[in-house]
Formats: structure tokens, sequence, C-alpha cells
């Protein structure tokens, strides 16, 4: 009895002690957007004092053109990951359910994507987007947003695909209905919970993308949030630390209210990576 | 044809006419066709090249030929008229002072990021996993994934500048914080950011032992419990041993992430200062982009691909093994 109460009162401290120290960088985030930049001295505030958050959020808005890069960062996120949930969709289907040929050979073509570093298709990308006008464009942004999230919501899709009950698909063959119609009428609504979690994951995937932002993109209005929350930071000491403190709150804020309130599909896609 | 139960033999491929309403659009001549076996293999062919056709061409043009621009560019050198130059790109891992130090570094950010958020994800995963209150814990935790690595590293230049957070916890506890910041000195930057990084990756770790967690049945801890078994036993004998899958995964996962994670080092420090806390993912920006040595660069992005695909085996064995049944 007295061993299992010490046991207890070890893990209680193990657990409190864990949660406080990651708990102090978020709580001095928050309190330190708080503080009105003005009156921010040379340290760090470890309790909110006067109320600016807004303020600074603005003055980080104003000051790192934050309102276009995030219109732009919710284009390229809701765009391309349309994109690549629709075209893993149909690949998944063509994949699993028809009777394709070389079918682990189509499924590494398009699923080695995912494995690669971003870095090996950096400079190609970059060369081939200067001659082809794509440089500094939402096109080519949404292009490769889109590339990059295929083979991710692929394995997802696919791998949802392999439990779904093959009767169905079989049946409805049998009663001569076509393949397009069997995925738009049978196969797209029968995975939609599996859509939705490859969406999610892939919006916030783009959304905190910095890499192809700061290689692809230059100016103020294409350039995606964390390419330009990069340049923020930058200027670190001359708009003072509640001010970046108050813009990297702002953009994270869409991908931490999705994470929250998604988690439940936030969970289901990573199990079904398992 | 409009109705339901269409009789065509060899599978219609008109897409989906709009149903009854007389207006009977005739998709294509062809669907009367009765074509013999061998037509219809072909039709089912070219149906399932039609949806695979999207997903494969995006890849293909903007993921894997890009790569293998890149694997070619490698073997050339970065001269005004860049010859062939075999593997000397490769040589410079071994004689370039910076890129020695980028290699260090990576094999410091591989041991952190297997170490760290695995053992602590799983720590905290199995600690939260019992009381209801400890779920606030735990958020404490998971939180700090939703953020991009630019936002973590908005965070942790703010906790570790000379006037900044830590230092100052330090100095209010009696201890003597080092005066310029935390990010000057090597090696010890290097483990700061591997820090930072632990902040934020282990929460994917603690939600996948969770589930991992969820899947063992009560009941054989339970039958533990009754042979005597304490907690730490029940520990180490009946649960480590079920969470291995899922182990693997994780760890799959952080060494990934890890070797992969470029955002954070390079709006915390740009690699620096000089270049020593570059790691392959840096150095690769930094000589294609910055010095404009292409052919370093490459050859830095291969070895990259190279080290992350054997850190990826690690899961995807499980992958290819299922595929076989």
């Amino acid at each position: 009895m007295l061993k299992t109460s010490r046991g207890r009162i070890l893990r209680n401290t193990t657990v409190i002690l864990l949660a406080l120290v990651w708990a102090v960088p978020t709580w001095l985030v928050l309190s330190n957007a708080i503080v009105p930049a003005a009156e921010y001295g040379s340290s760090p505030h470890w309790w909110p004092q006067g109320f600016a958050l807004f303020d600074n959020m603005s003055q980080a808005w104003n000051k790192a053109q934050l309102g276009p890069a995030m219109g732009n960062s919710l284009l390229y996120a809701v765009t391309s990951s349309l994109m690549a949930v629709l075209f893993a969709v149909m690949a998944a289907f063509a994949a699993v359910v028809m009777p394709v040929r070389h079918g682990t050979l189509w499924f590494w073509l398009i699923y080695s994507g995912a494995l690669l570093p971003l870095q090996v298709f950096l400079r190609p990308l970059f060369l081939s987007y200067a001659n082809f006008d794509l440089y500094d464009t939402q096109l080519g942004l949404v292009l490769v947003y889109a590339a990059i999230a295929v083979p991710f919501a692929f394995f997802i899709m696919r791998n949802y695909a392999m439990t779904m009950p093959r009767e169905v698909v079989e049946a409805a063959r049998m009663d001569g209905a076509s393949w397009w119609r069997l995925f738009w009428q049978i196969h797209v609504p029968l995975s939609k919970s599996a859509m939705v979690a490859a969406f999610v994951f892939q919006f916030v995937a783009v959304w905190n993308d910095m890499l192809f932002g700061i290689t692809l993109s230059t100016s103020g209005n294409i350039r995606p949030v964390m390419a330009a929350l990069a340049e923020l930071q930058g200027t670190y000491v001359s708009v003072g630390p509640p001010v970046v403190l108050g813009g990297a709150i702002l953009v994270s804020l869409p991908t931490v209210v999705l994470f929250f309130s998604a988690q439940r599909f936030f969970v289901n896609s990573l199990k079904l990576t398992s | 044809m409009s109705t339901p139960t269409t009789r065509s033999r060899t599978g219609t491929d008109h897409e989906s006419a709009p149903a009854g309403s007389g207006s009977r659009t005739s998709v294509r001549p062809s669907t009367i066709r009765r074509g013999g076996p061998q037509r219809a293999l072909v039709r089912e062919r070219l149906t399932s090249g039609a949806f695979l056709a999207p997903a494969v061409l995006l890849v293909a043009a903007l993921l894997l030929a890009p790569f293998a621009a890149t694997f070619y560019r490698s073997f050339f050198n970065d001269h005004r008229t860049s010859g062939f130059a075999g593997l000397d790109n490769y040589e410079l891992f071994f004689t370039n002072e910076s890129l020695v130090r980028s290699v260090e570094n990576t094999l410091m950010w591989v041991a952190g990021t297997v170490v760290l958020p695995c053992v602590l994800g799983l720590a905290v995963a199995w600690l939260t996993n019992a009381t209801r209150w400890s779920r606030l814990a735990r958020l404490c935790v998971v939180a700090p994934y939703a953020l991009s690595g630019a936002a973590v590293a908005v965070v942790w230049n703010f906790m570790l500048t000379s006037d900044g957070a830590l230092n100052q916890l330090l100095s209010t506890v009696g201890l003597d914080p080092p005066a310029q910041g935390w990010l000057l000195e090597w090696p010890s930057n290097t483990v700061v950011l591997i820090l930072a990084n632990a902040w934020q990756a282990t929460g994917v770790a603690v939600i996948l032992f969770l589930v991992g967690l969820q899947g063992i049945p009560p009941e054989t801890l339970e039958a533990a419990s009754l042979d005597g078994a304490g907690p730490w036993q029940r520990f180490r004998h009946v649960v480590l041993p079920q969470l291995r899958p899922v182990s693997v995964i994780v760890v799959g996962i952080s060494l990934a992430n890890g070797l992969k994670s470029f955002d954070l080092i390079w709006v915390l420090t740009r690699g620096g200062p000089g270049r020593v806390t570059e790691t392959l993912a840096v150095s690769m920006y930094q000589e294609t982009f910055l010095l404009q040595h292409a052919g370093a660069g490459a050859a830095i992005a291969v070895v990259l691909t190279l080290i992350v695909l054997a850190a990826s085996w690690l899961y995807l064995r499980r992958q290819l093994d299922a595929k076989g049944d």
C-alpha cells in the first residue's frame, strides 16, 4: 500500500515536471505577445502586463505583409490539398480496386516522392520554374505543393481502400456499372473520412512549409506565410519581441485550431500509416 | 442505358450521363459495341491508366525528374564550364571543413531525434494514459506539434537570446548564464537546437504511442498484476513488447523528420555562426543557393537522400511485408 502511493507520487511529479517544461515556452510566448511593444523593456515578462495582443498582431501584419502572405498560404493549402486528395483517391482506386498490372510498381513510383528529402528537388525546380515562367507565381507554388502532397495522401487513401469490403465493388461490376460510376458513386463516398484526414494533414503541411516559399518565390504578394514570418523574425531587434511573437501566434492560429478541432482525423490518419 | 441496370457486358464508359429526363445524350457510338474480351481488357487498362495518370504525372514531373537531375548534376564540378568530375563532389565530405562539421551535426541530430522524442513520447504517453487530470499535462506536450518549424524558431529565439527568458530564469535561480546566449558555441548550440526540435517533435510520438497503448488488451495487464508484477515489471515485460511495432514507426518518423529539419535551423541560426550549426539539409541550401556550388549541393542532397532512405527503411520494411499478404 505504501509502495503504490509512493509510486503514484513519483509518477505525478514526473508528469507535472514534464508538463511544466513544455508549458513554460508556450506561456512565455503568450504573455509576452500581450505586452505592448513600446513598454517591453530588455527582459521577458513572466506575467502579462497591459493588453496589446491585437495591436502587436496588427503591427506584425503591416510590417511583414502578413495579410497577403496568409491569403496566399490559404490559397496554396486549400487548392493543392484538394488536388492532391482527388488525385490520390483516384490513384488508390486504380491501384487497389481495379485489376491493374504492376500494382507494386505504381505504388512505389508515387509513394517514393514522400521519402525523398525536399532538398533534392530544389535546384532543378528552381531552374525549370525560371525557364517556364513559373518562378514567383501562384500557379508554380500550387503545383509544387500539390506534387509534394500527393505521395502521402496516396499512401493514406491506398491503405484505407485496402480495408474496404470488395463485395460492394464486385456486385456493382456484375450489375454493369462503369468504373467511373463506381468511383464517384461508391468509392468516393466510402472514402470520405480518409479523404478529410488526408486533406487536413496536407493542409497543415503546406501551410507550415517554408523551404519552397523561400526558394521558388520572392515577392511579397506571392510568397507563403512562413517565408513572411522568417522575414519578420529577421527584424526581431527593430520591431521588438512582442510584435514578432504576436505575428508567430497569428500565423500559427489556423493550423493550431485545425489540429485541435480535427484531432480525431489526425490520429486516424496517423493510425492509417502504421 | 439510363436505367441503373445497364446491361453492357464490357462495362460502359459513359460518364454517368444524366439519368432519365429523356435527353439521352449518346455518349459514344462505341458503347453499343460488343468487343471481345481482348478489347475489354485494353479498355480496362486505359481506364486504370486514366485514374493513375494525374498522380503519376505530377509526381514524375515535379519530384522524380528533379531528383534524377540532381543525381546527375552531382557528378559535375562547379567550375565555370562545369565538366564531368566523377566523385569529386563526394570527396568534399572528407576534405571540406564545413561539410565535415555538417556531417557531425547531422549525426548528433540523428542520435538526438531518436532518443529524445521517442523516450519522452513513450514516457508521457504511458504516464498520462491512466488518470484524467493528466490529459491537461499531455495537451501541454502535444500542442507544439501543431506549430511550424519557423514558428518554433521564433519561440526559441525568444527563449535563447542573450537577454532571453532562459538566461533570465537561470540568473533568478542564482546560476551564471552564458553571456552571449546559447547559439554561439559549438557543440552546445547544436544540442540546444536539437532540444528545441524535441520540444516540437515529441507531440507526434505521444500521439502514436497512445494509439499503440490503446491497442494493448487490458487482460494482459490484469493477468500480470494477478501474478504479482509491479508497475515497472508490467511496463517492462507486458507493455513494451506489445509496443514494438509502434516504436519502429515512431523511431522511423522522428529520424526522417529530424534529418529533414531545415526551417528551425535556418530561421534560428542560418547555420551559423560561421557554418557550425549546419546539418546536411542546411548545407545543401547554403552551397546551392548562396555559394553557387550546384555540384557540391547536389552531392549533399544525394547523400542526405541515402541517409533518409536508410532511416525510413526501418518502417518501410513493414510496409513491404504487408504487401506480401
